[in-house]
């Protein structure tokens, strides 16, 4: 057997104790194994399930909907995404969540890399103290500081503004980036380091001309997580902005819920649209994004 | 002796070039997180014992945002609600992601799909989850309830998300759906990594299927469940987002969850101080846990060595 296991291996006892019997055995092997495999594929269905049904919902009549026979649309309606989009404000959220991301992705890999380099290369007096501030940090999470961090967006004038969102979530970003590219730039070997600082590289020179280039894989990978923590990102939006032309998709969700209340079918669409480029990330970079978030886990 | 002597000064001016390097490398990280992270933490303390209603000016009130809050009996509900949801997650979801990754550690194919398909509700937000599972869970043409008709548990069928006796458990489900793949991943990574040939020590030495579990396999795992166990529990007392979406802390305050309490303390009864000691007291359960965590994953690490 090429992997020993419990499950596969009690398979194998089952079979050999009960050789004697032969077709019966079998049968029951044969049994065996179907329901471990009924049991993976029902597991999947259940996790696959609520999205598929949002979205063929999405494309259905109001009419459809309701009547609930119907699972694949008699006619696609892509026009519930056409007014969700105009009349939902969607064409206001998802260029909103877009810019939101990107500049906020960038702003982490600068400066998280700037910093995992400086701490995992260049030895300084209180680099441990660093160290053990960041990882205090990261103990306490939003939930525990979001009215604070909202007194302060307002003493500072940057309540309901793009600026102040980006910065607080960059911050937010941080710390676990920082971790993951320090791990990536300790990994690396020193000698190209100490070639270009003989060839009379500055600092800044070695990290942006040898190490970034070198980092290229981590900073994809911290790249694709905090692409998706950002986008699904709710709770400090909700606290920031009171202006609809500012909102991210998933804040403009909720005000599209509770202010407009409308039709089911236009929901649904509204929903598929604010998740449909986190499913193409995902299928595009799903190696790269569950190797990131178990390392950010461990790490953190 | 005398040639270091010589170099000392030197190499003092070259360490501290170095230091200023160090920190100049860290300055833009450290800025921003000292102004919106730490600066804001000891803020939250200070505005604890203030009165602020949002947009004029604080004033101190000692104590009796505090008083307030160990009167307030929603918020206590809230902790006890997350906890609740706390134990479901860590029991109902250790189950299933420890058995799941077991079970497609097993397979010689396909475990790629699977690794994939159980890790989808992973990167919804908040918001899509509660969205989704409204829509399934409602009463009159939800999914759930016209399927328990069809196949004729019509006495089963109820308003999931609005009945009292439902509520609570639908949403705690609702929160094991979302979470499970992410102990999935662990648990799986962690098998990976139990050596192939100490299975086959013990097969030769007679160990049937649950005692090389319980006596190779389980001692492997150890650290990771105390990671996926405390980040389970976390996750749950932080719960927002699908919660305010599925019910809103209904019906009355059965499915309340502290950040919630938390958030319309602050933004709908415009009592801040009363929100930020609110955040003091549930921040403070919270670093807590952590700090078991760390000392707990020390410790097993230590074990393992």
């Amino acid at each position: 057997m090429a992997r020993t296991n419990p499950i596969a291996a009690s398979l194998s006892t089952a079979t050999t104790t009960r050789e004697g019997v032969g077709g019966v055995a079998r049968a029951l092997r044969l049994l065996q194994v179907s329901a471990f495999h009924t049991l993976l594929a029902v597991v999947a269905f259940i996790a696959l399930f609520p999205i598929v049904w949002l979205l063929v919902g999405s494309l259905q009549t109001i009419q459809e909907l309701y009547r609930g026979v119907t699972f694949w649309p008699a006619l696609p309606q892509f026009q519930n995404y056409y007014i969700a989009w105009t009349k939902g404000g969607f064409s206001v959220y998802l260029p909103n969540s877009l810019f939101y991301s990107t500049v906020s992705v960038l702003a982490i890999l600068l400066a998280a890399s700037m910093a995992g380099y400086a701490l995992a290369r260049i030895e300084f007096p209180g680099r441990g103290a660093v160290m053990f501030l960041i990882m205090a940090i990261i103990i306490v999470p939003l939930p525990a500081t979001f009215i604070a961090l909202y007194k302060l967006l307002v003493d500072i004038g940057l309540a309901n503004t793009r600026t102040g969102y980006i910065l607080a979530m960059v911050a937010a970003g941080l710390p676990i980036a920082i971790f993951i590219l320090r791990g990536f730039f300790m990994r690396q070997p020193k000698e190209l380091e100490d070639a270009a600082i003989l060839d009379g590289c500055s600092a800044f020179d070695v990290y942006w001309r040898v190490m970034l280039p070198l980092a290229r894989p981590g900073l994809a990978a911290v790249a694709v997580i905090e692409f998706l923590r950002l986008w699904n990102e709710y709770l400090l939006a909700l606290v920031t902005f009171n202006s609809e032309t500012l909102m991210p998709v998933q804040r403009g969700l909720t005000k599209f819920v509770s202010s407009d209340t409308p039709e089911q079918h236009i929901l649904l669409a509204a929903t598929a649209m604010a998740v449909l480029p986190v499913l193409i990330l995902y299928t595009v970079a799903q190696k790269s994004i569950i190797q990131g978030i178990m390392e950010g886990a461990v790490k953190a | 002796m005398a040639v270091a002597a010589v170099t000392r000064p030197r190499s003092r001016s070259r360490a501290t070039r170095r230091a200023v390097t160090g920190y100049l490398f860290l300055l833009p990280a450290l800025a921003l997180m000292g102004v919106f992270t730490f600066y804001p933490f000891v803020q939250g303390l200070t505005l604890s014992f203030q009165s602020w209603d949002g947009v004029g000016a604080t004033s101190w009130v000692g104590l009796s945002n505090y008083q307030r809050v160990i009167g307030d009996n929603i918020f206590w509900v809230s902790l006890v609600n997350a906890g609740i949801f706390g134990a479901v997650g860590f029991v109902l979801g250790n189950i299933l992601s420890l058995g799941m990754a077991l079970a497609v550690n097993s397979l010689r194919r396909g475990s790629t799909f699977y690794r994939v398909a159980y890790y989808v509700p992973g990167v919804f937000s908040v918001v899509v989850v509660g969205m989704m599972f409204a829509w399934i869970l409602q009463g009159s043409v939800g999914i759930l309830n016209r399927a328990l008709g069809a196949v004729g548990l019509e006495m089963l069928q109820r308003r999931w998300l609005t009945d009292p006796e439902t509520a609570l458990p639908s949403v705690a489900l609702v929160y094991v759906w979302f979470h499970w793949g992410f102990g999935f991943l662990l648990f799986l990574a962690g098998l990976q990594g139990v050596p192939r040939e100490l299975h086959e020590a013990a097969s030769i030495d007679g160990a049937g299927a649950w005692g090389r579990f319980r006596y190779v396999t389980w001692p492997q795992l150890i650290p990771v469940t105390t990671i996926v166990s405390v980040l389970t529990l976390l996750g749950a007392l932080q719960i927002f987002g699908t919660v305010q979406v599925l019910t809103n802390g209904g019906p009355g305050y059965l499915t309340e969850v502290p950040t919630l309490r938390i958030y319309k303390e602050g933004f709908q009864f415009h009592r801040f101080g009363v929100a930020a000691a609110m955040s003091v007291v549930f921040g403070s359960i919270l670093v807590a846990l952590s700090l078991v965590q760390i000392w707990l994953g020390r410790r097993s690490y230590g074990e393992g060595e």
